[in-house]
């Protein structure tokens, strides 16, 4: 498969008073075409950090500390913020975490599509309209949904218009932070079925970052669990459900609780700080695999069988 | 300590508010060396309409008063009222509007009456009044009618924040832990607002300096405490700016306008660095 | 001996004014409720999803809104009795742990405070050594260091941290019913577990627990019983294991088929489609005829709609539905 979005070695970092939160340091990935990406993990492992830098879209007192995101050939953290802004929404959109919640509560929705268009492409507002009615009729919305405020619609439903306004310029990836946290288990399912229909129909690339693996099983083609700032583990989704390799992934998968089994094993010891990592594996501290190496030198991310990486000293590495 | 460095505006403020505290502080002092005991209201102490000199920074004015002395003593004045009228309409306005939104129900339909009829009548000339027909008005009674009808203002706005931060968890927490309404209100509720306390107590001050300024200016208010509006109208009553005697027009004029500019700054600044933070740590 | 909570048939109304045209609207957020738990301490799991009325149950039972008709018993007591005539213990005895492990600290305090304040409010220690060494215990007991958590503002725990918290002041005050109103929807997938743990612990300790959420699957690891509400309605109850492996009702049967199950070879297979009375929020319903799930049923048949079918026992389980 090619490869459309590519991420080498992305560093994002916070200022802090106490130094430098190092909450993404050194995450490398590469999107292919046409698939459906999860990237998992616990809360503070990095995750939202990785799309946000990937987008440009820190804002201080974070900063991009250094790293490349290829993206048709060229380096979009190079780009100015003007460049950038053409690039955005066009071909790479973004739905933010919470983003159900930060739309303008007096304005219509369909006002709200509109003006975003407009402020990306040039173009007329009849037309913009037609390209935000047919957005929303993609999503499976009624068209009275255009003339309805935020407010009157349901949780699940605001998410769906955002998820429409990601498509309407039809782009090449769409980032999605969290698409279902927060709605009620019936429109999950709904939400994240169209999610995982947005490649079939549209063609679309889609990174969704969330943490619960149940929503990867299901509409995933890849994914990429993260830990403290690092991405541990990339593979085909059947290969990380089935041969998970990474011990936290292990640990990850064995800890969700579910309807097939009324146990559930937690992870010991707590999540590491993003001021002081570690030394060497920065999983050393909680992993029942630990061998001397670990506490000294960081795992690189290798390949081990055919498009399922690890980064762990149990398989080897340099 | 942070708020100096992130913003200008808040630091220039303070620094001009703190100048002019500092003079006002010292008032006494000075005046006492300069005067020799006397009062700087006092008529005919020097020769009258002398222009500036080395004893006379700012001249004197037609009854004979050292223009600098009474200007300090003016801004000192103005300084005491606004601060206590204004400390005054704030401590009425938060105990008020923190009772009528958190009880809610007939103790704040009363409440929001009695605050929207003291919006809708015009203070001004009711303050007029009052002054003009009662015999002795001293420094704190004045401070109190001025802030009377200051409290109201402040208090509608206060009121829909308090109801709104009653919502928030950590307020049905204490409810659960057994706190009485009077403990959730003061020990829950109100710390979270100081910052909003702060602002209102700085818009009261101004508010009302400004409404005894306009008292003064046409004449009304108590002679012996003279504010810096006072001084302006005695200047203005004695024809100072056809005579030339600038300094005593414009010296008390760029005094007020300091104050209310760097009061102001304070608040902007305040407001530029907690704004976005506050939503996050009041939840308002 | 008597039960510990009994809800009576109990109906909450809210009025909405509806400024446009003048007229109040009439909002059933509960609509003849009625469910106990006995003395034993178990796990009871109410599971629906927003709006269904299951918030305004807790708050009911927590005495911070009066129900609109009906009752509620605590230990044979109705409650009006006891916030009248003995608040004190009976906020002791009933307590909560909330959703947002944010919000329920107070931002301006260090997060000692909260339980430094629980224990002078029930006046359960003799002094400040005491006291120390209960809120010591406490946090232990839920896997917190003392020494990492006290002394620090709640911006500086985590989430986790935060919910645990509120699990060790519970602990503290060892109440006889804890309702636990959402206490992991905001934690991760892998944390919910150790939390839920916990509760498990405390029912061992003698704490019940009603267990407030959407989710089946902690509903499911955690309690021995389960109420399935929807719209102010319980429409099937029954043990955990009964409910869980054999739904009765449509809607707990279009519940469990939400559910993703984390294994890539067993996706959804159907497709759910929108339906317009999900556009808007559920918040109870304006009127009382009919089965409330009749507009979202796959089998929804005539007498659906204008009457409400009854509790029927079906093995250990009951269920408000005319297919049975």
């Amino acid at each position: 498969m090619d490869t459309i979005l590519e991420i080498q070695d992305l560093k994002v970092y916070f200022r802090t008073i106490f130094g430098d939160a190092k909450s993404l340091d050194g995450a490398s990935l590469r999107v292919y075409e046409r698939e459906v990406l999860g990237i998992a993990g616990e809360s503070g492992c990095g995750k939202s950090t990785l799309v946000e830098g990937a987008l440009k879209l820190v804002k201080p007192p974070g900063y991009i500390h250094s790293g490349k995101v290829l993206y048709n050939g060229r380096n979009l953290l190079e780009l100015d913020d003007e460049e950038f802004r053409k690039i955005r929404w066009k071909e790479l959109s973004y739905i933010p975490q919470g983003s159900m919640n930060s739309l303008n509560p007096v304005i219509k929705i369909e006002e709200q599509m509109i003006d975003g268009i407009i402020s990306h492409i040039d173009i007329s507002y009849p037309d913009a309209k037609e390209i935000a009615l047919e957005a929303l009729s993609d999503v499976g919305l009624p068209s009275d949904v255009a003339q309805m405020f935020p407010h009157e619609l349901s949780g699940g439903m605001r998410q769906r218009v955002c998820i429409a306004m990601s498509i309407c310029l039809r782009p090449k990836i769409i980032f999605a932070d969290e698409p279902v946290t927060a709605l009620d288990v019936v429109m999950q399912k709904l939400n994240l079925q169209t999610i995982g229909e947005l490649k079939e129909r549209f063609g679309v690339t889609v990174v969704m970052v969330a943490h619960d693996m149940a929503w990867h099983a299901e509409v995933a083609d890849r994914i990429a669990i993260m830990y403290a700032g690092k991405i541990v583990e990339i593979g085909t989704t059947s290969d990380i459900f089935g041969k998970p390799l990474h011990p936290y992934t292990k640990g990850l998968l064995d800890a969700v609780p579910s309807l097939e089994r009324r146990f559930s094993k937690s992870i010991p010891g707590i999540a590491p700080s993003p001021l002081s990592w570690p030394s060497g594996c920065r999983f050393h501290p909680r992993c029942s695999y630990k061998m001397g190496v670990c506490e000294e030198i960081d795992p690189p991310l290798i390949e081990i069988e055919k498009d399922h990486f690890v980064a762990c000293h149990i398989y080897g590495g340099r | 300590m942070r708020i100096f460095k992130s913003s200008p505006k808040f630091t220039v403020g303070v620094i001009i508010i703190s100048i002019l505290i500092v003079i006002a502080l010292l008032e006494p002092t000075i005046n006492n060396h300069r005067l020799g005991g006397h009062s700087s209201t006092e008529i005919g102490l020097y020769e009258t309409s002398l222009p500036p000199s080395k004893e006379h920074p700012f001249g004197t004015d037609a009854y004979g008063r050292d223009v600098f002395s009474l200007i300090l003593t003016g801004l000192k004045y103005s300084l005491l009222i606004g601060f206590i009228a204004g400390g005054l309409a704030t401590l009425i306005a938060v105990v008020l509007a923190t009772t009528a939104g958190y009880k809610g129900g007939w103790l704040d339909a009363f409440i929001t009456t009695v605050s929207n009829a003291i919006l809708i009548i015009p203070s001004w000339p009711i303050l007029a009044i009052i002054v003009l027909f009662v015999r002795k008005v001293d420094l704190f009674f004045l401070s109190l009618i001025l802030a009377f009808f200051s409290w109201a203002g402040s208090s509608r706005q206060i009121k829909p924040q308090i109801a709104s931060l009653k919502e928030r968890p950590y307020v049905e927490l204490a409810r659960v832990t057994a706190f009485s309404d009077i403990e959730i209100m003061f020990k829950e509720i109100l710390p979270n607002f100081l910052p909003y306390i702060f602002v209102g107590f700085s818009y009261a001050v101004t508010g009302t300096m400004m409404a005894e300024t306009a008292l003064r200016l046409v004449g009304l208010g108590p002679a012996d405490i003279p504010s810096l509006g006072q001084i302006l109208n005695w200047a203005l009553y004695a024809g100072a700016l056809a005579q030339g005697h600038y300094f005593l027009v414009l010296t008390p004029i760029v005094i007020l306008i300091l104050l209310f500019v760097s009061i102001n700054l304070i608040n902007v600044g305040l407001d530029e660095v907690y704004n976005p933070r506050l939503k996050q740590i009041t939840g308002v | 001996m008597e039960n510990l909570l009994e809800l009576k048939n109990v109906v909450k109304i809210f009025t909405r004014a509806n400024f446009a045209f003048s007229r109040e609207k009439v909002i059933y957020a509960l609509n003849d409720v009625s469910f106990s738990m006995d003395a034993e301490p178990k796990v009871l799991a109410l599971v629906g999803e927003s709006g269904s009325g299951k918030t305004t149950i807790c708050k009911l039972i927590l005495g911070l809104e009066e129900p609109t008709s009906g009752e509620i018993l605590y230990k044979g007591v109705p409650l009006y009795r006891w916030l009248k005539e003995n608040l004190k213990e009976y906020r002791r005895e009933v307590q909560i742990i909330f959703q947002d492990p944010f919000e329920t600290f107070n931002p301006f305090y260090r997060v000692d405070r909260i339980l430094w304040t629980v224990i002078q409010k029930f006046n359960l220690a003799r002094d400040n050594n005491e006291a120390k060494s209960k809120i010591e215990e406490g946090l232990e007991a839920v896997g917190l260091r003392a020494r990492e958590i006290l002394g620090r503002y709640p911006h500086q725990l985590s989430g986790g941290e935060r919910q645990r918290f509120m699990l060790a002041r519970a602990y503290i005050l060892r109440p006889k019913l804890l309702v636990a109103d959402e206490p992991v929807s905001m934690l991760d997938a892998s944390l919910r577990a150790v939390f839920l743990d916990h509760l498990k612990e405390f029912k061992r300790n003698g704490i019940s627990c009603l267990y407030i959420t959407h989710d089946l699957n902690t509903a499911y690891y955690i309690s021995d019983y389960i109420l399935i509400i929807y719209a102010g309605k319980i429409l099937e109850r029954g043990p955990v294991e009964g409910v869980i492996r054999n739904p009765l009702h449509p809607y707990t049967k279009m519940l469990i088929n939400s559910i993703p199950i984390p294994d890539p070879n067993k996706k959804w297979s159907d497709k759910v489609n929108i339906d317009i009375t999900q556009l808007q929020k559920v918040s109870g319903r304006e009127t009382v005829d009919g089965c409330v799930f009749y507009n979202r049923c796959d089998y929804a048949m005539e007498r659906c709609k204008d009457n409400i079918p009854p509790m029927k026992r079906v093995g250990e389980q009951e269920v408000s539905c005319f297919l049975y």
